[in-house]
């Protein structure tokens, strides 16, 4: 079996277990449910919230540089830090909390394969007990936005110059079916439909039942063989709001070593609500 | 003072952080789900669809009282530590109570501001479920 393109970026749970007190480490919880990390988390993970720590509450937009400094300083992670982050379903907002802190140029960012349901499965030990790390004074050194993340603008010249866009929603989003995804009637659109052109490759197919990975060659299936993506290609993902595509960016790049994709993280809810913007329906 | 009113109160009363810790209080304390439920077509017939993950919820009215039960996956303390909190609001209170208890339950007492809008949604229609069932119910039993 060949391995992924970035494999030093993955850790498995037993890794995280026997490196739980490495202070060149921080551990990052982020989950869906705002209580989950509350409710019990890996022994000295912080937990960072995809809503209330990183999204701008006025603005539609993450926390500007100074805020992320501070947020970073307060949870004591440094520059040089490590940070492992896990998370519930299939790692899914571990991967947008992952996304977010590239765009702010953290450098050494990992994820732990199988997130929170792996290490509960394994039965491995769970706290109530938040810790508490020396404040850090956390710089932004560079954005990475211009490599990771797509505007509408960005993806009107995607269409026009027919490089490929993948839509991670599921297949009834995609078709104009429903409106929003099941069971996230908040997060809808006025319009159904997909971006002309995107192809639809739903998030969770590159994830096993355990939450973990796919192997590199099931996912190269997917993403190369059925999707006919080429490592070259400048790729564009979207999803309603960016999160599921924040996972599927992290597969191509990490995972298969395609390393011109961005995430569209205004997505659906934003191309979907926006006048004139051209729609595909099946 | 009702009890959603003290709730209410409790909760505008502390700093965001506290909020989640005492809706996490609740969370634990969720009363089980009694035997006759458990099976799975009533779960189903019961699931709230609006709510990401599986929660299922009864609403009675016995004898001018109500009582409501709920089976929420641990995986979800949000909502959990929500209905929880309505099942001690609300058990054994009269139909009256259930429906004069403040309709913007969730800005009132700032869990909104706690748990950020998004995730307000699913809360607010289990909240609605819940009144508008006791409204149904109630009106059942007085018409008989």
């Amino acid at each position: 079996m060949s391995e992924y393109a970035h494999p030093e970026v993955l850790v498995s749970t037993q890794w995280m277990a026997d490196h739980i007190d490495d202070p060149a480490l921080r551990i990052v919880e982020s989950d869906e449910d705002v209580l989950l990390y509350g409710a019990g988390h890996i022994p000295n993970a912080v937990k960072i919230d995809w809503e209330m720590d990183l999204q701008d509450a006025m603005v539609r937009d993450y926390i500007n540089a100074e805020r992320f400094e501070q947020l970073l300083s307060e949870k004591g992670i440094a520059n040089h830090t490590r940070i492992v982050f896990y998370g519930d379903k299939n790692n899914w907002w571990a991967c947008y909390a992952f996304w977010t802190f590239k765009l702010f140029g953290h450098e050494h960012c990992l994820i732990m394969n199988g997130g929170r349901q792996k290490w509960i499965e394994e039965n491995r030990p769970l706290t109530r007990e938040v810790p508490q790390f020396p404040r850090t004074r956390y710089r932004v050194r560079q954005s990475n936005e211009a490599a990771i993340r797509a505007f509408r603008e960005d993806v009107f010249k995607h269409i026009q110059s027919g490089k490929p866009l993948i839509d991670v929603r599921s297949p009834d989003e995609y078709t104009g079916k429903l409106l929003h995804m099941e069971s996230y009637p908040q997060e809808g659109a006025l319009r159904g439909g997909h971006i002309p052109g995107a192809r639809n490759v739903p998030w969770g197919r590159a994830a096993n039942a355990d939450g973990s990975f796919k192997s590199t060659d099931e996912l190269r299936q997917i993403y190369a063989v059925e999707a006919g993506l080429d490592p070259d290609d400048e790729v564009i993902a979207y999803c309603r709001i960016g999160e599921r595509s924040a996972h599927t960016w992290f597969v191509l790049t990490y995972l298969l070593g395609y390393d011109r994709v961005r995430n569209y993280d205004g997505s659906w809810t934003e191309w979907g609500n926006m006048v004139r913007a051209p729609i595909e329906k099946p | 003072m009702t009890r959603i009113e003290e709730i209410v109160e409790d909760f505008e009363g502390l700093e965001p952080n506290f909020r989640l810790e005492l809706l996490l209080d609740y969370a634990d304390r969720l009363p089980p789900l009694p035997e006759r439920h458990r099976n799975p077509d009533e779960l189903e017939s019961h699931r709230v669809h609006e709510c990401a993950s599986p929660v299922s919820l009864w609403v009675e009215v016995e004898a001018g009282k109500v009582h409501i039960y709920a089976d929420v996956p641990p995986e979800s303390p949000t909502v959990r530590g929500f209905i929880s909190m309505l099942i001690e609001a609300f058990d054994e209170a009269s139909p009256q109570e259930v429906l004069e208890a403040p309709t913007e339950l969730l800005n009132r007492s700032g869990l909104a501001q706690a748990i950020g809008l998004r995730r307000m949604f699913g809360l607010s229609v289990i909240y609605g479920r819940i009144k508008q069932e006791v409204a149904e119910k109630a009106a059942i039993q007085q018409s008989r």
